[in-house]
């Protein structure tokens, strides 16, 4: 389960950070903007959609709890996390 | 007057406020901080709620979620008062109410296991104090959610290069919380790469914009608060709100250098104009009786204008919700909760009243520093053959205005006067952009705390049907409900007739609903120091002049905002539009029921003990 969720993570992380360069350096710099003034367009749709599977996906990748703060809780309370 | 002695007043008065009063009495005498006690983030810890955090990054996280518009905009709207009445309300409410109520949310939340202030009354108000507390802060948390999503949506379309902006920061943020937290680089170096990243992306925004329609930018700031409110705070919470308030700080920063500056330049403003002004600072609508009445008295209605920078209820949820949960050491609450606290009073005085107060009267502080004003405020789009006063502005534009030209004015006599036109519109974007920078944070802040107080107000249930607790409190469900009922209310617009002038007035579904918030929220402030005040007076026993000094504002606060409510109920409601008395109205008298309610509350619970 804990695999599958890091995959999940992974694939999202991945697929999140091609979908924000493609839209937020990519398009920006080839049309000067992303999307149409007044209208909703794919381009910022698809930079969103990155923008927020890059929001979730490292946290389902790399876990939830940090290696170093789960050091320092176990150091002070003595027991283990 | 001079901004000299603004300036040394103000210093003095949040230095002593911080060493002798914060540190001396509150820290060692009452609250009796001990740094070999654990805390809940500590003793609780889960990853992702409970998270011991680096003292800087929770004084950024405290700071960055109570400092929302309301510092900005508030006493830019009290200047019509004058300055001095805004400067004394701010320096009298931020060290003896605001600060006061943050600290003691906080420590008394952290003595209570991390439980929100609204819990901790029931130890000392009873059960049904705490029920009926916890169900008005869900309520009011809801609603922050539908206006921050909806003028973050208007900030967005408004202003594009913004919108490109936030969504290069997020991400930042979290590479931020990764070299901290997983790859173990020390915070100083993590810092110092993020920012020059951020000051890339601020240049790079700049040149690209990104379109959307406000209704779509509901949607996506909708999912958005879904997902930043159930990730661990340490991902990305943190982060972002320790970097965030590194833009506060130069915003505050060049606001300190620019008095320095200009210490012997005088206030073009007065120190006070009346004492009662139009009722539409209050909320009367253009054209009514109300809005043409001088009845917004300073003495009650200041709180409903000026919240955070004086003081805010908010602040309690905050410091008892997120806050609390993350706090590592019973030393750093001084420096996170009071002193982010009077940091906010510092952005209120020295950022946007002081500057406004320069700033009054254009031509006269043309005449003063012989810099071009006129031609600088022409070019940035204002009529001064027409607007000759920065009063005459509305509010968010005076604080703008007022900030960029008081900036302009002093970098101008360290560089010279050919730069002032490009000083003045640099500033001025910058003050912008501080302004917009913290609604974001409060938007997901704002979730998160609404699903602890969910939590906690279904924790009857645990007892009885703990599969059916679990299913509702689930992080991802109770992340859920609250921008979802916001979204409800910030994406369609309804119309509604003004029943005097019969102007239609078209406007989102949340505004019905907003004009009681600056009410219930001040409300929630008086409770939360009285429940504070409870905390300190039974739980810790403190007695005597010390004990006054915190129930004596406690109970000036109540007093001052349950009256400021009624003046609103008899003077401003009977004039607003039928869907405002039913929505707006029917909340302020509900407020006022438990209000009252509550305060019965504490009057027997003092009785009883």
């Amino acid at each position: 389960m804990a695999e599958l969720k890091s995959l999940l993570g992974a694939a999202m992380t991945i697929l999140g950070v091609l979908l924000f360069i493609y839209t937020f350096f990519y398009v920006a710099t080839t049309k000067g903007a992303v999307g149409v003034k007044g209208q909703v367009t794919a381009d910022p749709i698809i930079g969103t959609v990155g923008f927020l599977l890059i929001l979730a996906g490292p946290a389902l990748w790399f876990g939830e709890v940090p290696v170093n703060i789960k050091k320092l809780v176990e150091a002070k309370t003595g027991r283990k996390v | 007057m001079y901004v000299f002695i603004v300036f040394v007043i103000v210093l003095a008065a949040y230095f002593a406020a911080y060493y002798l009063y914060g540190k001396r009495v509150l820290e060692q005498k009452v609250v009796k901080a001990d740094p070999n006690r654990l805390t809940p983030a500590v003793e609780k810890f889960d990853g992702i709620d409970y998270v011991p955090a680096n003292k800087y990054v929770l004084y950024g996280h405290h700071f960055a979620s109570i400092a929302g518009a309301g510092p900005i905009i508030g006493p830019a709207t009290a200047m019509v008062w004058g300055w001095g009445l805004p400067l004394l309300w701010v320096l009298f409410g931020n060290v003896f109410i605001g600060a006061v109520h943050d600290y003691l949310s906080m420590m008394a939340s952290v003595r209570h296991g991390g439980v929100s202030i609204m819990s901790v009354s029931e130890n000392v108000m009873g059960r049904k104090a705490r029920y009926i507390f916890l169900a008005y802060v869900w309520f009011a948390l809801v609603l922050v959610l539908a206006a921050f999503n909806s003028v973050a949506s208007s900030v967005f379309v408004g202003t594009p290069t913004a919108a490109t902006l936030s969504l290069i920061y997020m991400p930042l943020a979290l590479i931020f919380g990764l070299l901290v937290y997983r790859a173990g680089l020390r915070v100083s170096y993590a810092t110092v790469i993020t920012l020059i990243l951020i000051v890339l992306a601020a240049a790079y925004s700049l040149s690209y914009p990104t379109y959307l329609t406000y209704e779509a930018w509901v949607v996506i700031l909708t999912i958005y608060s879904f997902i930043a409110a159930a990730l661990p705070v340490w991902y990305l919470l943190q982060p972002r709100d320790y970097l965030n308030a590194y833009l506060l700080w130069a915003f505050v920063g060049i606001a300190v250098v620019t008095s320095v500056l200009t210490l012997d330049l005088a206030l073009q403003g007065p120190i006070m104009t009346k004492f009662a002004v139009s009722g539409a600072v209050i909320g009367a609508l253009p054209g009514t009786t109300p809005a043409k009445m001088d009845i917004a008295y300073f003495w009650p209605v200041i709180p409903l204008v000026i919240a955070c920078g004086a003081l805010s209820g908010f602040h309690s949820v905050v410091a008892s919700g997120t806050t609390s949960k993350q706090l590592a050491n019973e030393l750093d609450a001084l420096f996170v909760g009071f002193g982010a606290m009077l940091a906010e009073g510092a952005v209120a005085s020295l950022a946007v009243i002081l500057p406004i107060a320069v700033a009054w009267n254009f031509a006269g502080l043309e005449t003063a520093t012989g810099f071009p004003v006129l031609n600088a405020l022409t070019k940035a789009g204002i009529n001064t053959t027409a607007i000759k006063e920065i009063i005459k502005l509305p509010a968010a534009d005076r604080f703008t205005n007022g900030y960029g030209l008081a900036a302009a004015t002093a970098f101008s006599r360290v560089l010279g006067p050919s730069p002032f036109i490009d000083l003045f519109l640099g500033f001025k974007t910058f003050a912008a952009w501080a302004l917009s920078a913290f609604v974001l944070t409060t938007l997901d802040t704002a979730n998160r705390l609404a699903r602890f107080a969910w939590k906690e107000m279904f924790d009857w249930l645990e007892k009885r049907n703990r599969p059916a607790y679990k299913a509702l409190t689930n992080r991802w469900i109770a992340s859920a409900i609250p921008p979802l009922l916001a979204f409800v209310m910030a994406y369609p617009k309804v119309e509604v007739i003004v029943p005097e002038t019969g102007a239609k007035l078209t406007v989102y579904a949340y505004s019905i609903l907003w004009a009681s918030f600056s009410g219930t929220n001040q409300l929630l402030a008086a409770l939360a120091l009285l429940t504070a005040a409870l905390w300190v007076y039974f739980v810790l026993g403190i007695r005597g002049r010390i004990a006054w000094l915190i129930l004596v504002p406690a109970l000036f606060l109540w007093l001052t905002v349950t009256s400021a409510l009624v003046l609103w109920l008899v003077f401003i409601m009977p004039y607003l539009p039928l869907l405002y008395q039913l929505g707006a109205g029917t909340i302020i008298i509900i407020s006022l029921i438990l209000d009252f309610m509550l305060i019965g509350l504490f009057i027997s619970a003092f009785r009883r003990k």
